[in-house]
């Protein structure tokens, strides 16, 4: 019992200040996703009926960011960039930027994914009726694709969502660089790690749940 | 639709020299027709004999290797050609429907009018509601495709073709995806088509359908139109001997 007591009096010790750092984290991941988004839809444009050098451009992209770890690539901007261009990056704009990389390549490949997991025939079936390419992309391939994309998406949502935790690397104050700090102060390392994970778990366990309500809506007809 | 009279004068779809490849694999080698306003073309052949290739040639789906595809005098090869244009006066049906799952019925058949800007929402419900009612599905324009038995998904697919009103129609093997009890009501939609006077193309081996409406028969084989001539007397005494060959096997 008495390990349950301590959970509770350190988490409502600590509240106010995990809110704050998963605030934090609420931030870079909701602009990274936009931004990965974005990325994600112009790079899978691209590969699919992109000029030829901006598709190499575009698959040495995705590459890079699939064959590296996501740490190295959090050192290698938020160190490595700033000294070599003389630049300086915030600590967030870092942050965001690192992530909006990274997940933008996932999502590249999974809305590429999606597009060409569309019936050849349903293109065929739309230009036959003398509807332009992108005509047919807006109203015919890109509805269909969405709705197959939309599990792979929202589970990128959960993995950028995670691996913001690596951003305490540098020191971002988000929810487990707070914990960290905390502990380097009260040695309660089991119930302070214990509390960051539950809060993880939770706010993934509804978005899991949300994704599976979404699934469920886009079922025409069944 | 108005009825229309057939007029040898003229032409609808003039093909000359067509030629198709696939990489190294030549589909289609030389393909030589005329067909006339309101004439039922009916394509018959073993499969690979290129006669889909053939016939999605025709809308350009496929890239022309080689010759001409004329259809009402426009060149379909020439690269110039805004295809977009041409295609809204060619219907085409497939074998495997490729309705819109995402729409319902009425959807299917409106979105292409509305998209172009050819007719209102207004007049494409209406247009909609017509063509559904000429081919039976009145009662369904708010099901999803997934709700529907195929022959009634092909019977749609023919609904959404015709509200661009075409006046030529291509079907590829519009009945070979179909469980045979659902066979007769897709031909019986596609028979008082071919009696109102619409130019048609039919991939099929539907041979009472060749029969019945056709006007002319195309034998293909290994890329060439073998023989042709009207159907009944190609049917029951072809002369060449892949057609004699190939008869034997499927009547």
């Amino acid at each position: 019992m008495n390990i349950l007591v301590k959970i509770c009096t350190l988490f409502v010790t600590h509240f106010w200040t995990f809110l704050a750092a998963f605030g934090m984290t609420v931030r870079v991941t909701v602009l990274s996703l936009i931004f990965a988004t974005i990325i994600g839809i112009v790079v899978a444009l691209i590969r699919l009926v992109g000029p030829k050098p901006l598709k190499a451009v575009g698959n040495v992209y995705i590459s890079i960011i699939r064959g590296t770890p996501l740490m190295v690539q959090i050192l290698f901007i938020y160190f490595g960039i700033p000294s070599a261009l003389h630049v300086h990056l915030t600590l967030f704009a870092a942050s965001v930027l690192t992530m909006s990389l990274n997940g933008g390549a996932y999502m590249a490949e999974i809305i590429r994914g999606g597009i060409e997991a569309v019936d050849k025939g349903q293109m065929e079936a739309s230009r036959s009726l003398g509807l332009s390419y992108g005509q047919t992309m807006r109203l015919v391939i890109l509805p269909q694709a969405l709705r197959m994309m939309l599990p792979s998406i929202i589970n990128q949502f959960i993995v950028t969502l995670k691996d913001t935790s690596l951003l305490s690397a540098i020191g971002l104050r988000e929810l487990t660089q707070n914990t960290k700090i905390i502990v380097a102060n009260n040695m309660e390392a089991l119930t302070m790690y214990f509390i960051c994970g539950v809060w993880y778990w939770v706010v993934i366990f509804i978005l899991t749940r949300v994704s599976r309500l979404v699934e469920k809506r886009t079922q025409y007809g069944r | 639709m108005a009825d229309k009279v057939i007029n040898k004068e003229n032409k609808k779809i003039v093909v000359e020299h067509l030629k198709k490849s696939f990489g190294h694999l030549e589909v289609l080698k030389d393909i030589n027709c005329e067909i006339d306003e309101g004439e039922v073309v009916v394509v018959i052949g073993p499969s690979g004999s290129g006669k889909s290739t053939f016939l999605r040639c025709i809308n350009r789906l496929e890239e022309i290797t080689g010759g001409h595809v004329y259809v009402d005098g426009t060149d379909m090869a020439d690269p110039k050609t805004d295809l977009n244009k041409v295609r809204r006066h060619i219907g085409m049906v497939f074998q495997h429907f490729n309705l819109f799952p995402h729409k319902t019925v009425k959807e299917n058949v409106m979105m292409a009018p509305v998209e172009l800007k050819i007719m209102t929402k207004e007049e494409a419900a209406a247009t909609a509601d017509r063509l559904l009612a000429r081919v039976g599905m009145q009662d369904k324009t708010d099901a999803y495709p997934s709700q529907l038995s195929g022959g009634q998904k092909q019977r749609v697919a023919i609904a959404r073709a015709l509200a661009m009103n075409p006046d030529i129609m291509l079907f590829d093997e519009p009945t070979s995806a179909l469980d045979p009890e659902m066979v007769g009501e897709v031909l019986e939609v596609m028979k008082t088509l071919a009696s109102q006077g619409m130019t048609m193309v039919v991939v099929t081996h539907e041979m009472g359908f060749a029969r019945e409406v056709g006007d002319r028969l195309l034998f293909m084989d290994e890329g060439y139109i073998i023989e042709e001539g009207d159907p009944v007397e190609v049917l029951a005494h072809p002369k060449e001997e892949r057609t004699i060959s190939f008869l034997s096997k499927v009547l």
